[in-house]
């Protein structure tokens, strides 16, 4: 039995309310952009019709532009730290990524080195999720509102880029939610960004545990 | 792809259709309906088929009826004699699509190809552009005459007088402007001048039984196929042109026969009969061409001199609408008379010019009208250059 006990906050009640605002317009976006991609009537019709579906598409995607900026703006120290933690790698970090941190289960992982605030999965994911955002919102708005003025290439290449950053990143976030909600080894995580921001110290010891050295040493 | 003659000649895959929206914004008419994220489709009534939407179009879903199985239908049967004409746009854009450089005039390979196809006679439109010039030059001088009260001349039309050449801009001023159809020129248009005279004076000369004679077009314009399908375009007693082929259409049939397109040699020459040209009619696959041309022609006929240098720089450019004024000496009237002209690329520039003309305001005697962006050699029958839009 552990000796240690209790909870630390791991996420701010401000990125808990971007992450879920986030979460939403991801959900209606996929939903829409699935729908008139692959020309699912099924789907269009939950949205009100293609009209209605396309103005949800447009309305949504400012949305999922300006929540994160306005976190930013308001929560720029943390932030910053973020994007610290999630861009520094490392020979931890490489230890991890070569054992897959022990989620893999044909991968042998005897010893896990120890991990952040994020494990290196979740640094690679949060890189991927800044950089797949950055393209939708470069590529989507001008879909809508230079959809006239741009050359055919142009059109037919921010298209694609859309499409196919909006695969890799559907596919990216139904491994977190995965990992985050169903895996047995880390679903005890899920609570912590979508309901208190609390996740238990035992669990963060072991899974982050420079993070959890650190908090230590600041006590 | 629809392959039944039909007059709605653009069509909408609406299977490929991704709802971009980019098509409505190259339409001249506003008959494309839809919206970013809503299936699009045609309304064919307001379509004057320039094929603009199908080469714009990102995505490829965009289509003109083909008549390429009727055009080999008749190449296959014995008992046709099989004619066809090539427009001057085509021969600096064939090229393209067997990987030469926009530009390069392959007239001696098309020539060559068409044969090797099995055309029995292979002719230019530039002869009959040579002819609408001299019908719509005659007339626009006989126009004039009529509005300086020159005797004789009372019943000619009213001025300006506008081009009748492009089969888009027509079906726009018959949808739109039904007034304004006096004072387009009454020539037709050159393929259709070429499809009355090969059934009549090469059929005759050749010793052909019109009936058996079947006329194909090669054009860059997809509103072509509109054109040869009108009711009154029988002159010969027969449908003076039965089928059109777009420049792409050309290159497909090219390569689905395997000749080795570019080994051809670009030496080959038009059967004569119906295929003498000047360079005026070589100018009228651009903007400015059909004018600069009529021009030349006007010129000489009203002013009696020889023009020492032809080229009428003034109504050249890439403006969508441009205007010049040329000073003629007319010798009938023994005074120099202002000819003002101006040219329109691009339908959705004509609706000021037109609205001028009907409410009396318009100081112009002579008005080109091209539908396609640069005239028929932007037109929606030409290779699609995916790279460079």
């Amino acid at each position: 039995m552990s000796e240690i006990k209790g909870k630390v906050l791991k996420h701010s009640e401000q990125t808990r309310t971007m992450h879920w605002v986030h979460l939403i317009c991801f959900i209606i976006l996929g939903l829409t952009g699935i729908a008139f991609y692959f020309d699912i009537a099924g789907i269009v019709n939950l949205f009100g019709g293609e009209a209605a579906a396309s103005d949800v598409h447009h309305w949504t995607g400012v949305i999922f532009t300006l929540a994160p900026l306005v976190y930013v703006l308001f929560n720029f120290e943390r932030f910053a730290k973020f994007i610290d933690t999630i861009t520094t790698f490392t020979k931890d970090d490489l230890g991890w990524l070569k054992t897959m941190g022990g989620y893999i289960p044909f991968i042998k992982a005897e010893h896990i080195p120890p991990q952040d605030k994020y494990n290196a999965g979740q640094k690679m994911l949060g890189l991927l999720v800044i950089a797949g955002c950055i393209l939708m919102i470069v590529t989507g708005f001008p879909m809508w509102l230079l959809k006239h003025s741009m050359p055919p290439v142009l059109v037919w290449l921010t298209w694609k880029i859309h499409f196919w950053t909006a695969v890799i990143l559907i596919l990216a976030v139904l491994g977190h939610f995965f990992l985050a909600a169903i895996h047995p080894k880390s679903r005890v995580e899920f609570a912590s960004m979508m309901i208190d921001g609390y996740v238990d110290a035992e669990y963060t010891s072991h899974h982050n545990a420079k993070w959890f050295a650190e908090l230590k040493k600041a006590e | 792809m629809n392959t039944v003659a039909t007059k709605e000649i653009i069509n909408i895959d609406e299977k490929k259709c991704k709802s971009c929206d980019h098509c409505t914004s190259v339409c001249p008419t506003g008959a494309i309906q839809g919206r970013i994220g809503v299936k699009h489709y045609i309304d064919h009534k307001k379509c004057v088929n320039c094929g603009q939407c199908l080469i714009n179009c990102p995505f490829g879903a965009i289509t003109d009826i083909s008549m390429v199985e009727k055009v080999k239908k008749a190449l296959a049967d014995p008992q046709k004699f099989v004619v066809v004409q090539t427009a001057p746009a085509v021969r600096v854009a064939l090229g393209e699509e067997f990987g030469l450089e926009p530009g390069t005039n392959v007239k001696g390979k098309m020539f060559a190809s068409l044969r090797k196809l099995g055309f029995d006679k292979v002719y230019d439109t530039e002869f009959t552009a040579d002819l609408t010039i001299m019908e719509e030059g005659t007339e626009l001088i006989h126009r004039i005459f009529a509005h300086a009260g020159v005797p004789g001349y009372e019943k000619e039309g009213p001025l300006p007088q506008f081009t009748s050449c492009c089969p888009a801009w027509i079906k726009y001023a018959e949808d739109k402007y039904p007034k304004i159809l006096p004072h387009l020129s009454s020539a037709k248009s050159p393929q259709q001048m070429f499809g009355a005279v090969a059934k009549t004076y090469a059929a005759e000369k050749l010793g052909i039984n019109p009936a058996d004679m079947f006329v194909v077009s090669v054009m860059p314009c997809t509103a072509k196929k509109f054109e040869c399908q009108r009711e009154e375009m029988i002159a010969s007693g027969f449908q003076d042109v039965d089928a059109v082929i777009t420049t792409r259409e050309l290159a497909q049939m090219i390569k689905e026969a395997g000749i080795d397109f570019r080994s051809l040699s670009n030496e080959e020459q038009a059967d004569r009969l119906i295929g003498t040209s000047t360079g005026a009619a070589t100018i009228f696959g651009v903007t400015g061409g059909v004018m600069e041309a009529a021009l030349r022609t006007a010129y000489e006929i009203l002013s009696g001199q020889s023009l020492g240098v032809v080229e009428f720089k003034a109504v050249r450019g890439r403006k969508p609408v441009r205007e010049a004024t040329v000073n003629i000496p007319v010798k009938e009237l023994g005074k120099t008379v202002p000819l003002n002209v101006c040219i329109v690329t691009g339908l959705s520039h004509v609706d000021g010019v037109v609205e001028d003309v009907l409410a009396g305001r318009s100081k112009y005697h002579f008005i080109e009208v091209m539908n396609c962006p640069g005239g028929c050699i932007n037109g929606g029958g030409q290779p699609i250059r995916r790279d460079t839009y």
